[in-house]
Parts: C-alpha cells; sequence; structure tokens
C-alpha cells in the first residue's frame, strides 16, 4: 500500500496502482486518450503526463505505478504546457471535420481538447495517411481521424484474438490497419466492431444505414416492420444522456411508432424461437448420444453472435458441426416476416422491409450473407446499430427522454424474459436451461429465480452443471445425467476456452462424456449488451448496469420461459408445426463455411 | 604457429573488404609465391586496423610500415621491393616524415600514437576467425581467472570499481547494472548484447564483431556468470553480414572447446549464445524495443519502470551492454579495475573508440583514451581538416548528439563535458565539419533520421519530429518565418520532456545544439534568405556567388566573357559591384575557395577572368538608374571615401539620390587608396573607378573630418536625412608595450597611410613588422619597396594561422621579406633614445582559443633578440568612436565598432546607417561593398519607403549552355605576374591574361547557376 503525494493531497493506493489510477481515486481530473482501464495501458498518446519530482522527464502516468513517498504533481506550469503541446500535435494531424463527425459531441479528443483550453495549433503541418477503408458491410475506417492510440490494435488482438489490424510502416508515416495496408474484408476481420467500440474519437464506426431506413418509410410501396434486439432497450437511453441501466423499452417502442414504423416488433420473439429451435436441438444430440449411440458432435455451441460464426469460419473450422444449425433471432425474424406475417397481412415478401436495430456491427454483415434469404429476398433489409437508432430519433426531431411508454406490436412482438436475457453473457444458456430443464423433468428450473448465477457475471470463462434427476419418461434416458455448460464472452476468452475443450482428457467432442455439453459464445466483452453498436464508451462499470437493468427486465415480465410465449405457441400450432420440422429447417436454420485463416 | 621473417597483416574489416582487400590478399600470396617466399613470409586476414578511409591497408611487420589505398597490383611492388629486397616502397606509405619522403613506423604515426587500445586491443592484428589466435593474446584468461578465482560479486565488485560506464550511450554505470541484475529475483535471466550499432557513421561494434569476435563471446560469458545467466543473445542488424559470419564461426569454435556451452572449462557455469538479427530498425538500438523485437514482436519501446534488470526479454531479468561495453571486460578482469580506471576523467574512466569522420584528413576508427581535448583528437589523430578549410563543429553522438563549434575545441571528451555543451558521448561518432557544412541543413540531415526511424508509438516523437522536420525544410528552402527557431526550441524541448522513450527523448538534440551554438546561421537563412556555407539549395543559386558577399552573378558574368560580350558582363557585375576593376585586383575572392568545380580539379580563377574582362572596357557604361526627382531633391550624406561608402553612394545615385560623400583624406579611397599599396592596386584605376561614381552624381568632398569639421548633430542641423558612416576603423591597436613612442615604432596604418597619401615615408634599415595581417604583409613589401636593407615579419603563430591572403605572402617571401613564426615581442631596446633591437620570445602552440586556433603560449626559456631600427605594429585597428561621434551617441558592439541591424545597417538612431570597418571590425573590400549597398537599400526605405530594388532580383543571361555536355577539361592557368627582378618600384606586380588564356578559362565553368 505505497503511500505518495499528489498535488499536495497525500493518498495510499492498492500495490501496483498506476499514477493516473491514484490521481483519479484522489479526485482529480487526468485527461487520457490511449489508457483503457483493464484493456490497455501502453503510455503511447503521452496526454496523462505528469510532473514526478526527482525524474529527469515527464512520466505518462498510466503507466508509471505509484510508489512509497513519491511527489507527483498533475498541474504544474510544465505539466499543462507539455499535455497541450501534445494535444495540439495530436490535432496537427486530425482531420478536424468535427461538425460533421459522427462522433460529433462524444468524442474523447474534442473533451480533452476542450478541457486543456486548446484554441489554436502551434505547429500545423502535413497530414499523415489518409485511407477510409468501407470494404465491409459492418464498418468504415477512416484513417485521416485515426490519432493511433492503438485501443482498437488491444481489443482486436488481446481482447478477442483476432488481430486483424496494427501498427503498419513506422514514424509519421504510421497507420493502424490489416498487414500490408490490405482492407478489412481481406482479412480475417470478424466485424464485431470492438474497435469501434473503444475508438476515442471517429476513425472507427459502423457503416452507416439510416438513409436507408429513412427512404423505406417514406417509401408507400413498403410495410416497414423493426425489430429490437434485447440489449438495445438497456442501453439507448445512454445515446440522450440518460444513465447506463435506463431500461427505455416503452420509449423506444414510442419513438420507432412516432418516426414511422408501421409495425414495431421484438427481435424477442425469435430469440424465444429460438430457444425452442436450438433446446430441441441439444436434447436431440444427447439422445443420439446416448441412447442410439450415434457419433454426435458435442458440445454443441450457440450460435446467436454473428462475430463468433465468422471467427469459428476462420479459426476453428473443425467445431463447426459442433455449432448450432439455428440462425440467429435477428435473422429468424427476417425469415418468419416475410413469410409467416406476410401470409398474415397478405403481403408479398418483397414489399415487406425489415429493419432490425442491433447492439451489433457483425449482424449488419449476418443480413448479408447468402444463406439469409429464406424468403427468397434478402431476410432482413438493414441493420442499425444502437448509435445509428439513436442518431436517427435525434434527426425525428424526437424528444426521448420524455417520451410515454408504448408497447410491441402482435404477433411478433411477444416476448419472455428468457428472451430478454439473450443480451448478456450467459443469458442465452440460463434461457435454453429453463426451457429444457421443464421440458425434461416437467419441473421449473431450480435455481434461484430462475437464474442460472455461476454462469452470470463478467468472469471471462465460466461454467456450471446441472444434475437432472426426475425426468419426464419421454426424456428418461437423461435421468441422473449431469449436464455441463460452459459461457465464455469476448472471443479471446472463446479461444481459451475452445483449446481447454480441444486438449482435454476427452479430445473427441463426439464423445458424450466429454467436458461440456453446451457451451454458449458471445463475441463481445459481457454479450451484446456489450456489442460494437453500442454507445460509447462501455466500460466494465457500464456492462454491470446495462446487465442489471436486463435482468430486471426479466423478473418483471409475466412470462419468464421461451416455452411459455404465447405468441411463440401460435406461430407453431398455425405455421412451423414443429420444433426441428421441416418448415423450421427451412427458415430458422443455416449452415457455415469453413474459412481461410488468413 | 611457425615463426616467420616477415608478416603482411591485410585489414579485412568491412571497410577495406569493400575496397577490395580480399583481392589485394589473394594477389598478396601469389606475389610472395611467386618469388618463393611462402616459408619465411605470411600473410593474415585480420580485423580492422583503424584508418579506414584509406583502404585497402596493410602493415609489414616487423617493420611496421603500414601501406594504404592498396590496389592488387601493389602487391607485386610491396613483395619485390619490401619483402625481398627489405625497401619500404615510399610512395604507398601511409604517412611520411614531415619534411621528407621517409615512411614512418606504425609507433610513430600520429594517427596511431596517441590511441590507447582496449577494446580494440586485437582489432587488426589478429586473425579473427583463429581462435588460437585470439588465445594466444591472452583470450579466455579472463574467464579462466573469473571461473576459477572470483565470485560473482567479485567480478561484479571488480567491473564497477574500473569506472566502466555503458558505451552505448547514457554511459551509466557497467557494475551497478550487473549488480542490479543479480540482485533481480528470478531463476532465469538472459544477457544480451546490444549489436544493433544505428547511429549513422559509427562503426565500432562491427569492427569487434569482425576483427575480435571471442572478445565479445568471454566477456558475454563472464557476464552470465556474474549475474547467474546460462543464456546470451546477440542482438545484430542483418546489415552486417559478415560481423554475422565471423561472429557465428566464432560461437561454433568457443562451443567445440567448451568454451560456451554446459560447465565452462569444468567449472559449474554454463552458459551459450543465439545471434538474433534485427532488420536494422533504428529504434530496435533502445532496449526494451530490442527485447521486444527479440520476442519477435514489432520492435517498439515499452515504457520503464519497469526496468530491463528485473523484467525484460520475456519479462525475465535481462542485462543488456553493448559490444563495446563487453569487449573491455576481459582487460579489466587480467589487469585489474586500478589500471583501467587509471585512465580517463574523474568521473568517466577507460578508453572510448570514436568513428572518425567528415572534414580531417585521417579519418576511421580511434580508440583514446577519455578526456582527451577534442581539438588533440580532431588535430593530431585526425590530421586536422583538409586542404584550405578551417573547423567549425565536431558533431558527436550522432542523431542523439549535439555539435561542438571551435571555441570550444579545448573540451575533454567526457560524458559530463559533453553533455555540458549540449551534445553526448552516444555511441561514439563524430564528424568533423568545416565551413562547407551547413548548420541547419546538417541537423536538419539528423532531425530527418530519426523523423525516418522513429517507431510512431508515441505521439512527440512521431508527430513533433515531423513537425521540428517541416520547420527546417522551409527554413532550407527559404520560406522560414520569424519565430520558428523559438518553434523548435520550444517544440524541441518539450519532445525531449514527453517522449516515451531515449530515441525520441534525444530526436531534438542536433537541433537544439545547432541553435545553441550557430543560432545566427539559422538568422540568415530566415531573414537574409542565405546559406552562408553553399549548401542549402533553394537559397544557393550558384556556390560562388552565395559566396560573394556583394552576390554579384558571377555564372552570369563569367558566361557573357566566354561569349566576349566584355560590356554586358561588366555591366552584370557593376549591378551588385561597381569597383570591378579595384576588387578584379585586390580581391581575396571567397567565391573561388566555393567553386564546385573543385571537386573536379581546381576552382575557376574567378579574379582573374575579372581582371581580363576589366582590362577590356573602352567606356564606362553607366548602369540603370532611377529618375525619381523627389529622392534627388533629399539630402542624403556619406562619412568616409571607402570602399564601403563609395559603394553606398554608387547605389544611393542609382535610386535616384544625388549623395555627398565627405572624406577625411585629401584624396578618396579610404584603405583603398591608403592602405593598400600601388603595385597591388594602380592610382590610376582606383581614380578611374571612383570617376565613374561621380559620373553618376555623386558629389565627394575631402578634407572634411567628422568631429572637426563638421558633427552628425551639424549634418541634421544642415538638413541632412541620412547619413551613411563609413569612417573605416583607421587607429591602429598598438602593441601595448613599454617604449612605444620611441622614434622608428609605427602602426602600419599609419606607415603605410603616411606613404600613400604624401609619397614618402621613414624608412629603416632592418625593419620587423609584427602581424600576420594583410596590413603586415602590405607594410613589408612597402618598406622593402623603399630601401629597407631587411625586412622580417614576425608572427606569433604558424605560418597556417597567418590570416594573411596565402598569394600575398608568397610574394612577399619571393620578394626577399623574411618570416620569423612562433616569436612575438617582448621589449623594445633603445640606442640613444632610437630603437636599436628587439626581445623577441619564443611561442608554441597550447590549447584551442575561440576562433579555433591553437593559442600561442610563451615560453620564456626560448628568448632572442633581433637587431631593429624600425618596428611596424600591424595587430589590429580600432574605430575612434569619441572623435566622430559628437552630441549623438551611437550603440556600439560587443567589438567597440558601431552596432548596426545586419539587414539594412541602421545604427542606433534611425537616421543614421553604418557599414564597413567602422561597423564590422577590419573587413575586405567585398565585405565593405556589400554593407555599403545594404545600407543604401536602408536608406531609401526609411526615407521612401520600400519599393522595388531593380539590381535585387536575379535574372537568368541569355548565354549558351548545354546541360547534357560533359564539363570542359583544362588546367587552371596561373597568375600572370611580373619577375621579381622587375619588381623594385611600385609597379604593378599583376598583369592581364591573354584572351585565349581567359576565354579557355571561362569554359571551365560548371553553370551551377543553371536551372531547368
Amino acid at each position: 500500500m505505497p503511500s505518495l503525494t499528489i498535488d499536495h493531497k497525500t493518498i495510499s493506493v492498492a500495490d501496483g496502482t498506476s499514477l493516473l489510477e491514484a490521481a483519479r481515486q484522489a479526485g482529480f481530473h487526468v485527461p487520457s486518450l490511449c489508457y483503457l482501464k483493464k484493456v490497455q495501458a501502453i503510455g503511447s498518446c503521452r496526454v496523462c503526463l505528469m510532473e514526478v519530482e526527482g525524474a529527469k522527464t515527464l512520466m505518462a502516468s498510466c503507466v508509471t505505478p505509484a510508489f512509497e513517498g513519491m511527489k507527483v504533481h498533475t498541474n504544474s506550469a510544465r505539466v499543462r504546457a507539455a499535455r497541450k503541446t501534445v494535444v495540439e500535435l495530436i490535432l496537427s494531424d486530425h482531420e478536424g471535420d468535427c461538425q460533421t463527425c459522427d462522433r460529433n459531441g462524444d468524442c474523447e479528443l474534442q473533451t480533452v481538447a476542450r478541457d486543456l483550453g486548446i484554441r489554436e495549433i502551434t505547429y500545423p503541418g502535413s497530414k499523415s495517411i489518409r485511407r477510409k477503408d468501407t470494404s465491409t458491410p459492418a464498418l468504415v475506417r477512416n484513417t485521416a481521424k485515426c490519432i493511433l492510440c492503438r485501443r482498437c490494435v488491444t481489443v482486436c488482438g488481446n481482447t478477442q484474438g483476432v488481430a486483424a489490424i496494427f501498427p503498419q510502416k513506422r514514424g509519421f508515416q504510421s497507420v493502424i490497419g490489416p498487414a500490408f495496408t490490405s482492407d478489412l474484408s481481406e482479412v480475417v476481420c470478424v466485424q464485431c466492431g470492438q474497435c469501434a467500440a473503444v475508438c476515442p474519437v471517429g476513425a472507427i464506426g459502423e457503416n452507416d444505414e439510416t438513409a436507408k431506413v429513412w427512404a423505406a418509410i417514406d417509401d408507400p410501396k413498403k410495410t416497414v416492420l423493426v425489430q429490437t434486439a434485447p440489449a438495445i432497450r438497456a442501453a439507448l437511453g445512454e445515446c440522450f444522456g440518460l444513465p447506463p441501466g435506463t431500461l427505455v423499452t416503452g420509449k423506444m417502442v414510442t419513438a420507432l411508432r412516432l418516426m414511422g414504423f408501421d409495425k414495431v416488433f421484438d427481435t424477442n420473439f425469435t430469440a424465444d424461437l429460438t430457444i425452442m429451435e436450438e433446446g430441441t436441438e441439444l436434447l436431440t444430440r444427447l439422445k443420439k448420444a446416448l441412447v442410439d449411440k450415434q457419433p454426435v458432435p458435442l458440445p454443441l455451441f450457440t450460435s446467436c453472435s454473428p462475430g463468433w460464426i465468422r471467427y469459428a469460419e476462420h479459426f476453428y473450422p473443425e467445431i463447426l458441426p459442433n455449432i448450432s444449425t439455428c440462425k440467429s433471432p435477428q435473422q429468424m425474424f427476417g425469415a418468419v416476416a416475410k413469410t409467416y406475417y406476410a401470409e398474415k397481412i397478405g403481403k408479398k415478401p418483397e414489399d415487406i422491409f425489415v429493419v432490425s436495430v442491433m447492439p451489433c456491427t457483425a449482424k449488419k454483415y449476418e443480413s448479408q450473407r447468402p444463406e439469409m434469404y429464406a424468403s427468397g429476398v434478402r431476410d432482413v433489409d438493414v441493420v442499425l446499430t444502437t448509435r445509428e437508432l439513436g442518431r436517427m430519433i435525434r434527426q425525428g426531431g424526437i424528444d426521448f427522454p420524455n417520451l410515454p411508454d408504448g408497447k410491441m406490436d402482435s404477433v411478433l412482438g411477444a416476448s419472455s424474459g428468457a428472451a430478454d436475457i439473450f443480451a448478456n453473457t450467459g443469458g442465452v444458456m440460463e434461457a435454453a436451461l429453463r426451457t429444457v430443464y421443464e421440458i425434461v423433468t416437467g419441473r421449473q428450473l431450480p435455481f434461484d429465480n430462475l437464474h442460472v448465477a455461476p454462469v452470470a457475471g463478467l468472469a471471462g470463462v465460466k461454467e456450471a452443471a446441472v444434475k437432472i434427476e426426475g425426468t419426464v419418461r419421454e426424456w428418461a434416458f437423461l435421468e441422473g445425467v449431469t449436464v455441463k455448460i460452459a459461457v465464455a464472452h469476448g472471443l479471446g476468452n472463446a479461444r481459451h476456452l475452445i483449446e481447454k475443450i480441444k486438449s482435454g482428457e476427452q479430445k473427441n467432442p463426439r464423445d458424450t462424456a466429454a467436458q461440456y455439453h453446451f457451451v454458449e459464445v458471445m463475441t463481445c466483452p459481457g454479450g451484446c449488451i456489450g456489442g460494437g453498436g453500442q454507445p460509447r464508451l462501455t466500460t466494465d462499470e457500464v456492462r454491470m448496469a446495462r446487465i442489471a437493468a436486463i435482468y430486471k427486465e426479466d423478473e418483471g415480465k409475466p412470462i419468464r420461459k421461451s416455452h411459455s410465449n404465447p405468441e411463440v405457441t401460435a406461430i407453431y400450432e398455425e405455421y412451423l408445426k414443429k420444433p426441428l420440422g421441416e418448415k423450421s429447417h427451412h427458415l430458422l436454420h443455416t449452415r457455415y463455411t469453413a474459412r481461410e485463416r488468413v | 604457429m611457425s615463426r616467420s621473417r616477415c608478416n603482411v597483416l591485410i585489414c579485412t574489416g568491412g571497410g577495406c573488404v569493400a575496397s577490395g582487400a580480399l583481392e589485394l590478399s589473394a594477389a598478396m600470396r601469389a606475389a610472395i609465391q611467386e618469388r618463393g617466399l611462402d616459408g619465411e613470409v605470411q600473410v593474415f586476414e585480420t580485423g580492422c586496423l583503424g584508418p579506414c578511409a584509406a583502404g585497402p591497408v596493410a602493415v609489414v611487420h616487423p617493420d611496421g610500415i603500414l601501406y594504404q589505398n592498396l590496389k592488387p597490383a601493389d602487391a607485386e611492388r610491396i613483395a619485390e621491393e619490401h619483402l625481398l629486397k627489405g625497401r619500404v616502397v615510399k610512395d604507398l606509405a601511409y604517412e611520411k616524415r614531415p619534411g621528407s619522403m621517409e615512411a614512418l613506423g606504425l609507433r610513430e604515426i600520429p594517427f596511431f600514437r596517441k590511441q590507447v587500445k582496449i577494446v580494440l586491443r586485437n582489432c587488426g592484428l589478429i586473425d579473427p576467425l583463429k581462435i588460437e589466435e585470439y588465445i594466444a593474446r591472452d583470450g579466455y584468461m579472463a574467464l579462466a581467472k573469473v571461473l576459477t578465482e572470483m565470485s560473482p560479486p567479485q567480478v561484479i565488485e571488480e567491473v564497477k570499481m574500473s569506472g566502466l560506464r555503458g558505451r552505448g550511450g547514457a554511459g551509466f554505470s557497467t557494475g551497478i547494472k550487473w549488480w542490479l541484475c543479480r540482485e533481480a529475483h528470478g531463476t532465469e535471466k538472459f544477457t544480451i548484447c546490444n549489436a544493433d550499432e544505428g547511429d549513422p557513421g559509427a562503426f565500432m561494434d562491427r569492427s569487434v564483431l569482425e576483427g575480435d569476435p571471442h572478445s565479445l563471446i568471454e566477456a558475454m560469458t563472464i557476464a552470465g556468470y556474474a549475474i547467474g545467466s546460462s543464456q546470451g543473445y546477440v542482438y545484430v542488424r542483418a546489415e552486417y553480414p559478415l560481423a554475422v559470419e565471423r561472429l557465428t564461426r566464432a560461437i561454433e569454435h568457443a562451443r567445440e572447446r567448451g568454451l560456451l556451452g554446459k560447465n565452462i572449462m569444468g567449472s559449474t557455469h554454463s552458459f551459450d549464445l543465439e545471434i538474433r538479427m534485427g532488420s536494422g530498425a533504428f529504434v530496435c538500438g533502445e532496449e526494451t524495443a530490442l527485447m521486444t523485437s527479440i520476442e519477435g514482436n514489432r520492435g517498439e519501446p515499452r515504457p520503464r519502470p519497469p526496468f530491463p534488470a528485473f523484467k525484460g526479454l520475456w519479462n525475465k531479468p535481462s542485462l543488456l551492454n553493448n559490444v563495446e561495453t563487453y569487449a573491455a571486460i576481459p582487460s579489466i578482469i587480467l589487469k585489474g579495475a586500478s589500471w583501467y580506471a587509471s585512465m580517463g576523467t574523474a568521473k568517466s574512466k577507460g578508453t572510448k573508440v570514436f568513428a572518425l569522420a567528415g572534414a580531417v584528413k585521417n579519418t576511421g576508427l580511434v580508440e583514446i583514451p577519455i578526456g582527451m581535448q577534442l581539438g588533440e583528437l580532431v588535430f593530431d589523430i585526425g590530421g586536422g581538416m583538409r586542404e584550405g578549410k578551417t573547423f567549425k563543429a565536431a558533431q558527436i553522438g550522432g542523431p542523439s548528439g549535439g555539435c561542438i563549434p571551435r571555441h570550444h575545441l579545448n573540451v575533454p571528451v567526457d560524458y559530463e563535458s559533453l553533455v555540458e555543451l549540449g551534445a553526448i558521448m552516444g555511441s561514439g561518432g563524430l564528424i568533423v565539419m568545416d565551413e562547407d557544412t551547413c548548420m541547419v541543413d546538417i541537423s536538419r540531415f539528423f532531425l530527418e533520421f530519426v523523423q525516418d526511424e522513429s517507431c510512431g508509438k508515441c505521439t512527440p516523437c512521431r508527430v513533433g519530429t515531423r513537425r521540428m522536420l517541416e520547420i527546417l525544410d522551409r527554413i532550407c528552402e527559404g520560406r522560414g518565418q520569424e519565430g520558428d527557431i523559438e518553434r523548435l526550441v520550444d517544440l524541441g524541448s518539450t519532445i525531449k520532456d514527453t517522449a516515451l522513450c531515449g530515441l525520441g527523448q534525444t530526436a531534438p538534440n542536433p537541433v537544439l545544439s545547432a541553435i545553441r551554438h550557430f543560432r545566427e546561421e539559422f538568422v540568415e537563412h530566415i531573414r537574409d534568405h542565405k546559406c552562408r556555407a553553399g549548401v542549402c539549395p533553394e537559397l544557393v543559386r550558384a556556390p560562388c556567388q552565395n559566396a560573394c558577399p556583394a552576390g554579384v552573378d558571377v555564372p552570369g558574368f563569367v558566361s557573357l566573357i566566354g561569349e566576349k560580350r566584355f560590356d554586358e558582363a561588366l555591366a552584370l557585375h557593376r549591378e551588385r559591384n561597381p569597383l570591378a576593376a579595384i576588387c578584379s585586383r585586390v580581391c581575396f575572392h571567397p567565391c573561388e575557395s566555393k567553386c564546385r568545380r573543385s571537386t573536379l580539379d581546381d576552382p575557376l580563377s574567378i579574379r582573374s577572368l575579372k581582371r581580363y574582362m576589366v582590362e577590356q572596357e573602352k567606356e564606362f557604361n553607366l548602369p540603370e538608374m532611377i529618375k525619381d526627382g523627389a529622392n534627388a531633391k533629399r539630402k542624403v550624406a556619406v562619412v568616409g571615401a571607402g570602399p564601403a561608402g563609395l559603394s553606398c553612394a554608387y547605389f544611393l545615385a542609382r535610386l535616384g539620390y544625388r549623395p555627398t560623400i565627405f572624406e577625411a583624406a585629401s584624396e578618396p579611397g579610404g584603405m583603398l587608396v591608403q592602405a593598400i599599396p600601388a603595385y597591388r592596386l594602380p592610382r590610376d584605376i582606383l581614380r578611374r573607378e571612383i570617376g565613374m561614381i561621380e559620373k553618376l552624381g555623386v558629389q565627394i568632398r575631402t578634407n572634411k573630418v567628422l568631429g572637426r569639421d563638421f558633427t552628425l548633430t551639424s549634418m541634421k542641423e544642415m538638413g541632412y536625412e541620412a547619413v551613411f558612416l563609413a569612417v573605416g576603423a583607421p587607429k591602429g591597436a598598438g602593441l601595448g608595450m613599454q617604449g612605444e613612442e620611441a622614434p622608428g615604432v609605427t602602426e602600419a596604418i599609419d606607415f603605410l597611410r603616411q606613404y600613400n597619401l604624401t609619397g614618402k615615408v621613414p624608412v629603416g634599415k632592418n625593419v620587423l613588422v609584427v602581424g600576420g595581417g594583410n596590413a603586415a604583409i602590405d607594410a613589408a613589401r612597402t618598406a622593402l619597396r623603399l630601401g629597407a636593407g631587411s625586412v622580417t615579419v614576425a608572427y606569433r603563430r604558424t605560418r597556417a594561422e597567418m590570416p594573411a591572403y596565402r598569394e600575398e605572402v608568397e610574394e612577399a617571401e619571393r620578394e626577399g621579406v623574411k618570416f620569423q613564426f612562433l616569436a612575438a615581442p617582448v621589449e623594445l631596446e633603445q640606442e640613444k633614445g632610437k630603437l636599436a633591437a628587439v626581445k623577441m620570445r619564443r611561442m608554441g602552440l597550447g590549447d584551442f582559443d575561440r576562433s579555433g586556433r591553437r593559442k600561442p603560449v610563451a615560453d620564456p626559456q626560448g628568448d632572442f633578440t633581433m637587431p631593429a631600427d624600425q618596428l611596424i605594429a600591424a595587430v589590429g585597428q580600432a574605430l575612434k568612436p569619441n572623435e566622430i561621434f559628437d552630441g549623438v551617441s551611437l550603440k556600439l558592439n560587443d567589438r567597440e565598432f558601431i552596432a548596426v541591424n545586419p539587414v539594412n545597417g541602421q545604427a542606433s538612431e534611425e537616421w543614421v546607417f553604418a557599414g564597413g570597418d567602422a561597423a564590422s571590425g577590419p573587413s575586405s573590400v567585398i565585405e565593405s561593398i556589400a554593407a555599403g549597398e545594404k545600407a543604401a537599400v536602408g536608406m531609401h526605405a526609411f526615407l521612401a519607403g520600400m519599393g522595388e530594388i531593380p539590381w535585387r532580383t536575379s535574372r537568368m543571361v541569355d548565354t549558351f549552355f548545354d546541360p547534357d555536355a560533359d564539363p570542359v577539361m583544362g588546367t587552371r592557368p596561373g597568375l600572370k605576374l611580373i619577375p621579381v627582378s622587375r619588381r623594385k618600384g611600385f609597379a604593378e606586380v599583376e598583369t592581364a591574361w591573354s584572351a585565349g588564356v581567359a576565354l579557355a578559362e571561362t569554359k571551365r565553368c560548371l553553370r551551377c547557376d543553371y536551372r531547368e
């Protein structure tokens, strides 16, 4: 517990605390750009400089550990002048088109420049490499705005284990990007958008498709449906200054109606549908393995997260047979909207325009996959991120915080609480268990308040075991079986988990005695609530607040299990007949493609 | 090894290999075999010997004769003459005894004599590929001693006591570094050698690797033992293939003999080495970046702490030293810490290797005891500057270092002293620069290097160095802005204070140091768009024109002469310098010293061409004049009709004014008429050119003495709106000795003035002239012509330091003037109230003074007496401010001359301008002419506001030039002088060339002014 003096204030901090954290704990406001708590401390931007008595030069406080007896100045003339010069240098190579930048108003560089009182750039000069990469459906990278803080490099390489981008070239010509300055589409980028989520400026963002949505709304020939993913409702409020974790489900529905969508539906509906299909798939595989003694790929991996799917296709093609064939809830929605619902309202699929609002950039990519044309046309026409929706609400002149609550439309609008928790890590697993356990035993899942606590929270890899006892007759073969489950969020954690499974005692994943039976993987840290399309900046505190909101939403629902959703029951009765049936197979399931690693 | 009669050591360091050492070696072996000498003469291929620019070099032992610049064909001669017949091949020898053709032995050559070789002890002596030869030179003895007699703490203590500091640049105590690493927690530790050597020009590490690789292996094994490490890495750049090859072989040999590997020499210490090659990124010389690179990642530095001693390679405690540091270790262990610490200074012990490069005669690798004077290193070991050039600065420490100007030549080369002057020891790159180096350009060069080599991780280095470079770029291109110097200093200081690693923290050093010591050059680039070194292309139309203080379009008038368009040539000359005929005789032609032709053969003889040109003048063609009635009515005055005053009046007249010149003497011309003897400048020529100026409407009133006949105040009262003071520096500075007033003792300026104005002056029988400048030579030659029995010029330094023009000194000597160098008068001996003799004191040369010359130091033991009935003192001139400034107090500069704005000559009173010797102290005719022009433009701006100055826009001449043609060959013709036998009176010594010689000479011009 070193004790140190920061600007005449003496404090004690934990061993290994950086000066930056120490100062922030002591209540000092320290500007920084490259630093990202728990993610990156590399001392590259030099904005958080402090004067340490006895040190020859100023020290980057994010990487300087606090030592006993240190005397530190955060606000000396030397520090102020140096910080200012450093930020001016960054600005001198920055595009600076703030008025037309999508980060206008929530840009960290803007804030730092404002706080330091920068009014002119003392050392203007030439600009480094300018290059705009629009090669992927999900992301747009613009090096003209990049300040080389490297947060994106660290998240992509360390958190996600993808390493699609890194520093290229040297000196002033340094540029962040894929190897050999290729386009993102030419490398293993999974389009998760975690880079965009941590970018302090407007250098990486989603491919903005709001104009297409306005055009569709304005087109009288189109019936425009909107679906909103469960993670949106716990984060959209942040676009309007509401604190993280504010639930805005009702306001969101009202806003969407005001914007002019013909029907406001819920992706939760197809999340429940997913549980029906995926739960059945799990049970079918278990039965094949345990009763029929057939070789069957286990553990079963969830498939809702398109970044994870692309990651597996690139990095672990050998486990593709283990991944559930269920489409993601977004794509199931598109498929049933343009078939089941279209028939109901007597429209042709091509006259229906499906917009989905997702916390995710990879969803933009997913909706363009060639497999996603089950209705004969593209099932989901446009995917908006939470941030884009926030922008559209502003453009629509809607006073979001003061809106009254609205209700989702029927018949694709009903949702169980189980669907809500798809939004966070462990949620799909918990939702599946709520249904599967009840199908198998006829009893409710024996966890407090239906929450599978061991798989909740922000630990990277979580696991649990559920012993099945008192089965109904049809599932008697599962009597006494301990179902082992694991949950990973963040692709880096997923990789650890997969490597663990691959190197486990039971090397053959088809072996029923494998370590796990069912594994949930979500691409982004924290799950969809921490998605690459969510309002910035997503820290662990923000993640926890959003997760808490989601659980609150779940707990507030009268129906908390997918198989109890009446509209789900209805679609099976009226249209799909049964899970894994022929229609389901055509509309709700998909296939995967092994891809090259580079 | 069998003993042989004679050994031929052929340097096969990288430099010599590149210039053909391997071919030489083969030829040498063949030549020896051919003569049947292979039994008695052996050829060895060794590492680097040091004098790399002279390569390939070879030494023949036991005679110790060093041969240089050898071609394979020379092997025959050396074998036949030296090896067979025992006769030294003198013309191939590296250095001869001064004044003779006798070759100097290795131990006598100054380049080697002052060196102390510890790190390079084996380089050039042993075959690096033979471990036996290393062992024969006590190799691996230190390792044996360490393993058998010393505990690890004892080893560290020995290194600590030796005072050895990191030779990579930072100079951290090696012993403490080892100790920290030993103390660090961890079972696995690494011993790393930094052989990345990235400083441009530094190659001592490469030389050790190529010439003595076992010394590194031995040292690293010792270090491993001391810190408890069993694995070492040598990180060497892939650009050093020969070093990698030889080190690889050496590691194999050491392994074969159990000197690397498990249980070395039967001890418990196990150690092995691996080579890791880097791709040559400069930043990988930074320790954390180097380790990151060994780990297989992009070579980028990481923040410290944690320091590598605790968390280094793969986060394990790691010891990193550079090659040179390690290479000193075996000697320290064997000979002891106190032996090593006996060399050097209080805080910097031992020796340091420098890569001596640039404008010195001897370039190459040298190892010297730390603390040697910089001047000693440059002038004794380096052999001084190349022909005719003067020392300007030494750049030490490469891109992280700085420059040391000539007034600090006495600085001891040690860590602290260099830092104090804004340079660093660095890895030992030392580039000597002469006046042809532009300090702005050189600082831009180094900055461009680090800017390119920045890893791009931290903002200050990535963007900041770029911004500094951009500022320097614009300064060099003539687009510099007011405040740019301050911007460079501010930004540079911030980068130093904020960058992440050593590269960034030192990147601004070369710029900051250049500004610190050569600020004026930056100012000139920005304010005057002038690059005095003639380097920056955008500021230099042609180097000759750039070197001319008046900016005369030299290539223009030369090419016009070549086309026989003499009137146009002369008119072009007089655009910038009216006194063409005068300058064709007396100008010291700085243009010629910058002539680019000299890189091909000899500089163009520009002054002689000018002489030929003025001879062709039939009648004056008046220059372009501005007719301006208003200007003509304004009262402007010039005080002093010397070159500055005449020039100012000429240019004022061209701007439409009708200036009046007030001249104190009876005749106009100033020093031209009063000091310069007629045999150099015939008086009719002088009068004719002054007459031309009068024709432009300039009125000259002689015998009007400022302070006596009129004052600045009275001029103001008379209605003069602006005045140019060009009163010269008419007062001799005096010897400051007792008896100076005695008859027979006079000032050179008075002596010359009296003769030149009155036609007679008393001349002694034995005349002693004291001084080394032009006035001394003029007085001596005048005295000789007036019948002096003997004339001796006594100068306290040597001929090389004389400020007088070399041609004049040579002619004086030819005419019979005697010279007494390294002597100064100390006492005047009188007889009957008259001077009879002068007691002289012998002088030696000591430390360096502010001018970069060695100071004369008196040797009281060497006094001698010279009979002299006349002593002419020529030791400087001064202004007489009190006599001339009446009622108006003008600010003086630090040399007690009138302080003026260098751009326009304006003095501290806004209506008063000054120039020539009165403002700059004794200066040349051409500098005075330039000062007159500046002041004329300045006065015009003051009176009328700045208008267009027609002569200041440069225009291309329409002469023919074929840029694709090869340069016309031909040699520089000599001056045409009348023979000494005919130089009795004051007839002009030099005559003009014939047309044939002159026209041929014009063709040698390379037309540097040509731009497509």
